[in-house]
């Protein structure tokens, strides 16, 4: 910062809004900035926004996970938080932000076989930190690599003469014959809609972002929403009917998940900002390819809010920090923060869900008849699963009061008998075990899970299932 | 190849149902949204028995079929209501004066006693006039401030408990859109109540909250209602515009959306610090305001002396309340059309104690008494005309 001169609030008619002497390269909001200048104040405001994060924390030193897609956003955190570290580390700085940085990603080659994995591994290379990352497919197994149990929904839909509608699932043993790729394509296929099946994305690769971190030791997760993909989330969860969790699942920081908090650093950039640092700093990026890629406009609720707010912030300006600013003076009802997780998407399930949409869409005439969509069929898409508890209906379990109203409508523009991965076993063995609000605590609901699963195993055919760790 | 009916199993279907998607039949279809709007009532507690609650009708079809539907409702589940049709003449030729004469043909058609307050009356401004003095860019600003205020003296001079307005789900799915796009948040943490304080004696409620606009209108078509489809002459509001039309393209990709907008809106909690201050009363016409001066009556002195830009910014904390002072009830009735002062709300609030009053006497009719004039010709407009036979008044 040496030989630029005295930095006045004054600005000099056609000059960079910082330096005032270099010819500006860039609007941002109606600013005009020079390149070097832009790339400092974004160093700058990354930082001055961690260390805001850092300051709220309970812990001073944390080890991190930066959630790694590849994306431009997330390429741009990785590099911001990794010359944050190392600049620390020679001495730049007074104290390294974290203790410790994993890079965690999210393999989605089995539902994408066109997304560039290799690429996407060297970026995180270059970052020269530990690379870590896990599969879609790997949500049907647990860690330790043995499968339990999954959760099929027999039925999601409006029983005959029923005043509610219901959601009827057993849990299933895992098929030996069935690999958890196909078990995952079929989760995919089962589903309704594309808006849908980037719902049913998010909720697993969030879930496996917070794996990562739980396996590495880490006690904070990096996300890297950008303003804009904040906005577009806040406005596409509404939409979806998932205000009750909203301010938990966008927040800049959030700790609705126990052990881990999680952060979100990059919400101060708009995607121009970011597409601007990455390419003057020469950071690389991969593609990232999702189900709407090259889609028509309404293709999904995402993809449509995405041209939305796009459309809306090119002629309002303000509007993406509008909502996000929006965003941030909302806060979780005090019901939802006690709340059990949905056994979906993990957010808080409000109770009486089922109850409210059932009183305003009337979808039966309260008489008899037997509707089409009522009745169960099994999986279209897997061999039958066998059931743990071959065939007797009281294994039958209501799991209405534990899904969200969002995972609710997923479940009833799902195909019957679809198959559920093994964390959603894991979460209703929690809430079933104790209604206490404790969730993905690791251990003893596993061992919960365990043994109210060995009451429906059946020791006939694979004895290697019980409690060895053998399939 | 006819189609049955998802939800009777016998009937041939003829609608896809837009909330839903079922293929259904036309009784199935009565059946389901009649019910619907009467779970809404129910499980909001609008109202109990005995109220006399105004309908707001403009003729259009929201408020033609809500008409419809409260009388049946009130038949079918003996709600024991005592129903009114309150309509605002906004003075918009070509656009208004069409549509109240459907509001007069539904006052036959449903046998609903009806009045009808004009801003010419009250404010002396009738929207033309206002449109010709401020141009079209700021004037959905006075029409929406005047006829929230208008609404709440007819309920007045009517003696209502409540009003009950043709507000469907899209137009509240939109308004938590809106809210949060433009980051209003004490507006978006009110947004979804089903009931508001109106001027905080007459309850204001939304019994279509959860009913889709499409479903109102198939069912105004398939009753064979008489509304009345125009859009307002002056031009609607561009940015509502922008969001109206991100609805219809989210109702496209998920027809539940519109109802998965209003759950979100329902459980959106705003931060405790941002809660807004107890609202106060206007020091010139006694309506709810936040202000000294309330919204209409800064909006009228903007009008009256020739500044119509007075009460469209800030400035409404900057009217001098004493600077005119207004001698309630003894405004002089003027042919010039600008020198009308709104009569206090204190004194229509006397005159409804008093209906009130001659009401549990026993004197059914409401306008039997002699007017002292004091209404400016705005009380006793109302009414069926066998009510008003016996009445001293216009």
């Amino acid at each position: 910062m040496s030989g630029t001169p005295s930095r006045g609030r004054e600005r000099v008619p056609g000059m960079c809004i910082k330096c005032k002497v270099a010819k500006p390269s860039v609007t941002i909001r109606q600013s005009l900035y020079c390149k070097e200048c832009f790339i400092r104040t974004s160093i700058v405001k990354f930082r001055t926004g961690q260390s805001r994060l850092r300051k709220r924390a309970s812990r001073s030193q944390t080890k991190a996970l930066v959630a790694f897609s590849g994306g431009g956003a997330s390429s741009a955190m990785l590099k911001l938080v990794a010359d944050h570290q190392s600049s620390a580390r020679k001495g730049v700085d007074a104290t390294p932000a974290y203790t410790g940085i994993v890079v965690g990603h999210v393999d989605e080659s089995c539902l994408f076989p066109e997304a560039p994995e290799e690429e996407i591994r060297a970026i995180a290379a270059e970052s020269g930190l530990l690379y870590r990352t896990l599969a879609l497919e790997d949500i049907f197994t647990l860690a330790d690599g043995r499968r339990t149990a999954l959760i099929e929904i027999v039925q999601a839909s409006i029983a005959p003469g029923a005043e509610k509608d219901q959601f009827c699932a057993r849990l299933v043993r895992p098929s030996n014959k069935v690999s958890n790729k196909e078990y995952l394509t079929a989760l995919f296929a089962s589903l309704g809609s594309a808006t849908d099946r980037e719902d049913m994305l998010d909720i697993i690769k969030a879930f496996l972002v917070r794996q990562l971190a739980r396996e590495e030791g880490c006690e904070v997760v990096l996300m890297g929403d950008s303003g804009t993909r904040i906005a577009t989330k806040t406005v596409a969860l509404t939409s979806r009917g998932r205000g009750f969790s909203l301010p938990l699942e966008v927040a800049a920081e959030s700790r609705w998940f126990g052990d881990l908090s999680v952060w979100r650093p990059m919400r101060d950039f708009s995607a121009k900002e970011i597409a601007f640092f990455n390419h003057w700093t020469g950071q690389k990026s991969a593609a990232v390819p999702t189900f709407t890629t090259g889609g028509p406009r309404r293709a999904s609720i995402d993809r449509l809010t995405e041209a939305f707010i796009a459309e809306l912030d090119q002629g309002f300006s303000s509007t993406v920090p509008t909502v996000c600013r929006t965003m941030q003076k909302l806060e979780p009802r005090d019901e939802a923060l006690a709340a059990p997780p949905c056994l979906i998407c993990g957010m808080p399930a409000e109770g009486n869900a089922q109850a409210w949409r059932s009183r305003l869409t009337i979808s039966s005439s309260g008489a008899g008849g037997v509707s089409a969509s009522a009745r169960s069929s099994p999986s279209a898409t897997l061999p039958e699963s066998s059931c743990l508890a071959s065939g007797d209906t009281s294994s039958l379990l209501e799991i209405a009061r534990t899904v969200c109203y969002a995972c609710q409508s997923l479940l009833h523009h799902a195909s019957p008998g679809i198959v559920l991965p093994e964390f959603c076993a894991k979460r209703l063995q929690a809430v079933d075990a104790s209604d206490n609000s404790t969730h993905e605590t690791a251990e003893a609901q596993r061992e919960a899970l365990r043994r109210q699963i060995d009451e429906f195993l059946l020791d006939d055919d694979d004895g290697t299932c019980d409690s060895s760790a053998g399939c | 190849m006819p189609r049955q009916c998802d939800i009777c199993q016998c009937a041939r279907a003829i609608i896809r149902r837009p909330k839903t998607g079922q293929r259904i039949c036309k009784e199935c279809f009565f059946h389901v949204f009649e019910t619907e709007v009467h779970h809404t009532i129910v499980d909001g507690r609008l109202f109990s028995p005995g109220d006399r609650v105004g309908i707001g009708a403009s003729g259009g079809k929201d408020s033609t079929v809500l008409a419809y539907m409260m009388k049946t409702l009130n038949e079918r589940y003996n709600y024991g209501l005592e129903l009114f049709l309150l309509s605002v003449d906004e003075g918009i030729a070509g656009y208004r004066d069409d549509s109240l004469e459907t509001v007069k043909r539904n006052k036959e058609q449903y046998g609903l006693p009806l009045m009808i307050v004009s801003y010419e009356q009250l404010y002396g401004w009738s929207m033309d006039a206002i449109v010709e003095a401020v141009g079209r860019k700021n004037n959905c600003t006075f029409c929406g401030v005047f006829r929230r205020q208008a609404l709440d003296r007819g309920a007045l001079m009517l003696d209502l408990d409540h009003i009950v307005t043709g507000h469907n789900a899209d137009d509240v799915a939109e308004t938590i859109l809106m809210n949060l796009l433009r980051g209003d948040i004490p507006r978006l943490g009110r947004c979804t109540e089903i009931t508001t304080a109106g001027d905080g004696y007459i309850g204001r409620s939304k019994p279509f909250k959860y009913a889709y606009e499409k479903e109102i209108v198939m069912y105004a078509y398939l009753k064979r209602l008489d509304y009345f489809s125009t859009e307002c002459t002056y031009s609607p509001n561009a940015y509502r515009g922008y969001a109206r039309q991100f609805l219809k393209d989210l109702e496209s990709v998920r027809p539940s959306a519109i109802i998965d907008i209003i759950h979100s809106g329902e459980a959106i909690k705003v931060s405790e610090e941002v809660q807004v201050q107890r609202p106060s009363s206007c020091e010139r016409c006694g309506y709810i305001s936040s202000n000294p001066i309330c919204k209409a009556c800064a909006l009228l002195e903007g009008l009256e002396r020739g500044i119509p830009k007075l009460g469209i910014s800030r400035s409404a904390k900057h009217v001098d309340a004493s600077a005119t002072d207004i001698s309630v009830g003894q405004t002089q009735k003027s042919t010039h059309h600008q020198a009308v002062e709104p009569v206090h709300f204190e004194r229509l609030r006397e005159k409804a104690l008093e209906m009130r009053m001659r009401r549990m006497n026993g004197d059914a009719n409401p306008c039997a008494a002699p007017c002292d004039d004091s209404c400016h010709g705005t009380t006793c407009v109302c009414a069926t005309d066998d009510d008003c036979a016996g009445g001293g008044c216009h």
